[in-house]
């Protein structure tokens, strides 16, 4: 199966596929007598999760994830209904799953000031500037983000944008 | 008299002792107690690195003239082996003065590294194809070095580059 990553697809989905085949019935008559169970529901929701993601983790086209979701045994007005918001939502999907995938550290705001030093208990006459950044970054795990004040000194400020921009170019040049 | 101490030194001595002084201060190797041992006191060889630390980073901030330093030396022999060495190393000191200055009260930029990747696939999806840039910048803090690490997608790059530019522009001014 395409959207299992050409694996197969797993005993629990599969023994899903009629429940989620009787989602139709059920839902029809979800609000009037409240016979779909919770167990009910929240196996149809985890199967269509895997289902979506799983084929958007591996960018399966609209018509393979159909005759393969038939394949399974889900009718076929079922797969039309699933196939059609996955085509719709294809690249939400996969923006998101983009987005979640692991990242140690992310840059969430920088801020910064100029300050031009005159005079110090080391120096007596300093006259250059200095950089004050403030950089808040989300960490790995907790995902609470730090905050860094760092001083840089000019000649460092100048050194470090460089290089930065050498990294811009190198990986503009990537696509 | 601290200075006088210097008296004990022959004039080799002296000057590889006043270089060795002025590594120190740049945040290289401090002199080492055992290449003086046999001519001074430990007690006499604290006073006298102490002193002639503190006659470098004087002159060489410029607080006080070479007139002022010859005055601190008083009848010390090896007057013009200081002058010369000040005069020979002036420029290192004044560098790492202003270092100094600007680690005052914050934490510095020490250094910093980045490693530009490319991110293929992930468990969240198969075909990641992301490039990303890795910097990881050594925070001095109260003498200890901290890493702050992050992760840049290219949009997140552009930003922190945007930003530093700005910064950037004003500093190329004062300069």
């Amino acid at each position: 199966m395409r959207f299992c990553g050409d694996l197969d697809c797993p005993d629990w989905v599969l023994a899903e596929m009629s429940t989620l085949a009787k989602l139709y019935d059920k839902v029809t008559k979800f609000t009037a007598d409240a016979k779909f169970e919770s167990g009910d529901i929240k196996a149809s929701v985890a199967v269509l999760s895997f289902i979506l993601s799983n084929a958007a983790k591996h960018d399966v086209d609209c018509e393979s994830l159909s005759s393969e979701l038939q394949q399974l045994g889900l009718p076929k007005e079922h797969t039309t209904g699933l196939c059609k918001s996955y085509e719709d939502k294809h690249s939400a999907l996969r923006e998101k799953l983009k987005e979640m995938s692991l990242r140690l550290g992310r840059l969430e705001s920088v801020s910064w000031r100029v300050d031009y030093t005159l005079s110090s208990s080391e120096v007596k006459d300093v006259n250059e500037p200095s950089v004050q950044l403030k950089l808040q970054v989300k960490g790995t795990e907790s995902g609470a983000s730090e905050t860094t004040v760092v001083s840089v000194s000019a000649d460092k400020f100048r050194v470090l944008l460089c290089e930065l921009k050498q990294a811009q170019s190198l990986m503009n040049s990537l696509q | 008299m601290t200075a006088l101490l210097l008296n004990k030194f022959s004039d080799s001595e002296c000057r590889k002792l006043c270089h060795a002084v002025v590594d120190g201060v740049c945040g290289r190797k401090q002199p080492q107690r055992e290449d003086y041992s046999a001519i001074c006191s430990l007690e006499e060889w604290l006073d006298l690195n102490k002193f002639l630390a503190k006659l470098f980073c004087l002159a060489a901030g410029g607080h006080s003239s070479d007139e002022e330093v010859l005055a601190a030396l008083s009848d010390a022999k090896h007057k013009d082996i200081l002058l010369s060495v000040l005069k020979a190393r002036r420029q290192e000191l004044s560098r790492a003065l202003l270092d100094k200055t600007t680690s005052i009260s914050s934490a510095v930029l020490s250094d910093f590294d980045w490693q530009l990747k490319l991110a293929l696939s992930s468990d969240k999806i198969s075909s990641l194809q992301t490039p990303l840039l890795s910097l990881s910048l050594d925070v001095r803090e109260n003498g200890a070095l901290r890493p702050v690490t992050m992760e840049m997608t290219r949009d997140e790059l552009n930003t922190l580059i945007s930003s530093l530019e700005a910064a950037n522009k004003v500093v190329l001014q004062l300069k």
